[in-house]
């Protein structure tokens, strides 16, 4: 059972780690699109700009939240997400390099998952209108 | 003659799915099981596939909690049903980039994989949308973008951009732009190797879930009925339906959807002792029958 206190923390930061997780998926979309050759990758990408403002707001966020102690955990897998992942976009100042970025990327996803694990309502992935949601048993 | 074996594998199901989430105004009718498959191609000194599934790891528990997905087996059981190992394919279509479609994808450590350029260039820019356009990135998991990273990065992302005729022999790629999602695209297999072949195959993705999307409720009176989700247009799903149905010369059960469970009315099935089905299309010259 989650007291009250862990229950709103939950609903204060549903936003800043489905931003993460979208900062996250913008940067390795890019860095899909480079490795794979594409024109389209390009450090003006206008994906990339979507990044880095949302992270702020994230960042943010993030800064203004005080955990309980049943949500300890969960807000440092974020925290640590959110570094490692500003780190990524520091990055991507000049070139596209898709091992620099990729490194603390993947380390900052991996919080991401972390923290999904650690507390309920927070999805990896959202379902709700996915091609196989549309048979929600709950 | 045919020059590849075909089946059908099917990996985990939803015992009871709306049917209105797959045939487009088909509110309060009920349900159906949806079957989750891949199909494998083998023949002509190549195995490939169509697709492969879902990570388990990453989506089972909340798929099998919230959504009723039953009975997921990775593919070393359900391709082992065939004698066939993961890590002998050899090459990968991916109909498009939903998560149960491409999650799957370090499964496969040898393979080439496939996919429209466009597929990927579009969700990258609908990324760069505001929040409230989140609708448009349903069904991606961020994790999978990841390990297609990777595969670029090891090169064995096949970007195809359009139509590639005989990327193995007798085997075609389609793509179907603003339909399902960004550039679904579907695969004809040639059997008989010929240029106007009289015995084709298509695999289609979720450009088609069920028979009703390609010949409508009765199938004296054929139409085409839409499937229940599009990020695209539903009158490109329409005229991909007509462009699929055309290239098998009109014989619909040729058009082969993964999540259909009729195709055991179709053709040889059996159930393996996981209880999945197997769906034997068509053997090459040689193979034995694995139903």
């Amino acid at each position: 059972m989650l007291d009250d206190a862990t229950a709103a923390y939950i609903v204060e930061n549903q936003r800043c780690f489905e931003d993460l997780k979208q900062v996250a998926a913008q940067l390795a979309g890019l860095l899909v699109l480079k490795a794979a050759g594409s024109k389209e990758a390009a450090p003006d990408h206008p994906t990339l700009g979507a990044a880095r403002l949302l992270f702020r707001e994230a960042s943010d966020a993030l800064r203004r939240t005080c955990p309980t102690d049943r949500a300890r955990k969960h807000h440092a897998h974020l925290a640590r997400a959110a570094e490692s992942i500003g780190v990524a976009l520091k990055e991507t100042g000049g070139d596209l390099n898709v091992d620099r970025i990729l490194i603390p990327l993947r380390a900052g996803y991996t919080e991401l998952e972390r923290a999904a694990d650690a507390l309920p309502g927070f999805e990896k992935v959202s379902y709700a209108r996915a091609c196989c949601g549309g048979g929600r048993v709950q | 003659m045919s020059a590849y074996s075909l089946w059908v594998m099917e990996y985990a199901a939803v015992p009871d799915y709306p049917q209105s989430g797959l045939i487009y105004g088909m509110h309060n009718q009920g349900t159906r099981k949806l079957p989750y498959c891949y199909v494998v191609i083998k023949g002509q000194g190549q195995l490939a596939m169509v697709d492969v599934g879902y990570n388990h790891k990453a989506h089972g528990e909340v798929l099998a909690n919230t959504y009723g997905v039953r009975g997921w087996h990775p593919p070393r059981e359900v391709l082992g049903e065939i004698d066939i190992q993961p890590e002998d394919v050899s090459n990968i279509f991916i109909t498009h980039c939903h998560f149960d479609h491409m999650g799957n994808i370090e499964d496969f450590p040898n393979a080439r994989f496939y996919i429209q350029e466009r597929e990927l260039s579009k969700w990258v820019w609908s990324m760069s949308l505001e929040r409230r356009f989140r609708w448009l990135m349903l069904g991606i998991d961020p994790a999978d973008i990841m390990r297609a990273v990777d595969l670029a990065r090891q090169g064995r992302l096949v970007c195809v951009d359009g139509d590639r005729e005989s990327v193995l022999p007798g085997v075609d790629l389609h793509a179907a732009f603003d339909t399902h999602t960004w550039a679904s695209m579907y695969v004809t297999v040639r059997n008989d190797l010929a240029t106007n072949s009289q015995n084709s195959f298509v695999f289609c993705g979720d450009l088609a879930y069920g028979y009703e999307n390609l010949r409508g409720h009765d199938p004296k009176d054929p139409e085409y009925i839409p499937i229940g989700l599009a990020t695209g247009s539903q009158f490109n799903v329409i005229m991909t339906a007509e462009a699929m149905v055309k290239s098998v010369g009109g014989d619909v059960h040729r058009v082969i959807p993964p999540h259909e469970e009729r195709l055991k009315d179709l053709y040889p099935s059996r159930i393996t002792k996981a209880g999945l089905r197997i769906t034997e299309l068509a053997l090459a010259d040689g193979e034995k029958s694995w139903v």
